[in-house]
């Protein structure tokens, strides 16, 4: 019996999976795998930061990046949503020159990243903070050593000044009191707001998270969600954050790029993508299981 | 596949590990280290304390073990005065070497490809690179000079530890050759020159052990697991260079010329 009702499961699943990849836009093409990428990047009114131009990666024979335009506006918080596996970190290397494209270019502030020598890439590297997906503290220093390590290399601050800015960004993500505390001692969650107390020290222009919610619990997320869009009232700069949690899309995002197979679906303010009429973007912003995208 | 595969994949590999080294070495002697002069203090503290001992204590065991042959040795042959002639070329030249290779190897470079590898696998070494700064710089070059810093104190102290286990096994356990005749022998079959030899091989050995520890750590991948099987691969890598610089050594410096007062 069990058995019997595992398989029409199964069956179920499976058929539900074929329809969807037979739906097809009007005056789409069943074969076309692209069919739901309309490529749309809906105005902004802000100059990008950061540009991808006809952006290729492969990592041997996996195809990453097939195609990618997309911009990141100044002075808003985009999201770059997207199933697993699509590309989105891939795109956060590209900016910061931890990777290159083997087509295409990437710009930031209108310079083309993959041209620059060791010593520009460097110093455009100074206008990003990144939070990574773990927070990448320094295991050998503790929390305070951590937050202070890019202003002792990057700048001829002194030491009380240097104290009172680690002091204030701690502060500011609410771990005042754990200077001493090593990362190993810490929790994801603080962790991650440790990372993100690093990113901010040396007051970056762009700000990337590496999905910024995974392995918090939704009320950490929530919290973190509004930390984020705190400071970015503070600080302003273009803040770019990764993610497939849609609650957080909702509460964060001004802009939205919907990134599948490489390539843009479609881009631009956040409340016209919860409301776009594209099947792909509808079925992801809200979740469902029914629609384009299927297990495969 | 073509039966050329495997060695190609191996020179490859070969080409990439000189290449990084290279590199790694560019950066100590054109001092661009020196930004993270305080780094490099602080790698150099981490060997001073974390090795030091342990390194000390197999060149001493290893000492005891060349008295003790050096002793009945010399005695099978009916000379057992000059067990110091054994212990001088045994120690300086070839064991001292070689436990102090053994050594830093199964101590120092696992040491450098774990951290490394874990730098490489928690994004530690991405975030330092966005941040602005070199992470080769910072975290290989500075253990480099940090090797360079402490290591040939470290060994000459070693030979030191070496030759005072020796002279305990041949003169004060086996006590058939008085400690004057001991060191006379025992000085007379080594000189200043043998002494910088010895020292040019146990430092080769180390740069070598950094530089692998650090291509190993730097480039692993592939989760905990990738760090394991790069800390077994640069193990072995390591304990081939020991042996092979070993045996260079040798024959470079002694090979030709034994620098013995024996014979015209």
């Amino acid at each position: 019996m069990a058995d019997d009702y595992e398989d029409a499961k199964l069956r179920g699943a499976h058929a539900r999976e074929e329809r969807a990849r037979a739906m097809v836009p009007p005056g789409g093409d069943a074969s076309d795998e692209y069919r739901w990428h309309t490529g749309t990047n809906r105005a902004t009114g802000a100059p990008d930061a950061v540009e991808f131009i006809e952006v290729h990666k492969a990592f041997g024979r996996n195809k990453i990046l097939r195609g990618l335009n997309m911009g990141i506006p100044e002075g808003k918080i985009s999201m770059i949503l997207g199933p697993s596996g699509t590309g989105k970190s891939v795109c956060i290397k590209h900016m910061v020159g931890l990777l290159y494209p083997d087509d295409g270019d990437v710009l930031v502030h209108g310079e083309s990243v993959p041209n620059m020598q060791d010593d520009q890439l460097f110093a455009m590297r100074k206008k990003f903070g990144v939070l990574f997906q773990d927070g990448a503290l320094f295991g050998s220093m503790n929390l305070f050593d951590n937050v202070c390590f890019p202003l002792r290399q990057h700048t001829d601050k002194a030491e009380e000044e240097i104290q009172d800015i680690v002091a204030r960004r701690l502060r500011e993500v609410g771990l005042e009191g754990a200077h001493d505390k090593f990362p190993n001692e810490l929790s994801g969650g603080m962790r991650k707001r440790a990372g993100f107390a690093r990113a901010l020290v040396l007051d970056p222009d762009i700000v990337l998270f590496d999905e910024p919610d995974s392995g918090l619990d939704p009320v950490r997320t929530a919290l973190l969600c509004e930390l984020i869009q705190e400071i970015h009232e503070e600080n302003g700069g273009a803040y770019v954050v990764i993610t497939h949690d849609i609650m957080s899309a909702k509460r964060v995002a001004e802009h939205i790029s919907v990134l599948w197979k490489g390539r843009i679906v479609e881009s631009g303010p956040a409340e016209e993508l919860f409301n776009s009429d594209n099947m792909f973007v509808r079925q992801f912003l809200s979740g469902a299981s029914r629609g384009p995208l299927g297990m495969e | 596949m073509s039966w050329l595969a495997v060695p190609k994949e191996w020179l490859a590999t070969f080409g990439e590990i000189i290449s990084f080294c290279a590199r790694v070495v560019r950066e100590v002697l054109g001092l661009r280290v020196l930004r993270f002069f305080g780094e490099a203090l602080r790698q150099a503290g981490v060997l001073i304390l974390s090795s030091t001992l342990v390194i000390w204590g197999l060149i001493f065991i290893i000492g005891l073990q060349v008295g003790i042959e050096a002793a009945y040795f010399n005695r099978s042959v009916g000379s057992p005065a000059y067990a110091g002639v054994f212990a001088a070329w045994a120690d300086l030249r070839e064991l001292i070497p070689y436990a102090f290779g053994y050594m830093m190897a199964a101590k120092v470079g696992t040491g450098i490809v774990a951290e490394l590898g874990s730098m490489r696998i928690s994004d530690e070494i991405d975030a330092l690179e966005v941040m602005g700064i070199s992470s080769i710089t910072f975290l290989c070059a500075t253990r480099l000079l940090a090797a360079w810093l402490v290591l040939p104190v470290m060994y000459l102290a070693g030979i030191g530890a070496g030759f005072f286990a020796s002279y305990l096994a041949v003169v004060q356990q086996i006590g058939e050759v008085s400690s004057g005749g001991y060191f006379l022998t025992f000085w007379m079959f080594q000189n200043p020159t043998d002494l910088v030899y010895s020292i040019v091989k146990g430092m080769t050995m180390a740069t070598a052990i950094v530089l692998v520890g650090c291509y190993y750590g730097y480039n692993a991948g592939g989760g905990p697991v990738g760090v394991g099987t790069a800390t077994a691969k640069s193990m072995v890598l390591n304990v081939v260079l020991v042996h092979l610089i070993g045996m260079l050594g040798t024959q470079l410096f002694w090979g030709a010329n034994p620098r013995a007062p024996i014979g015209g």
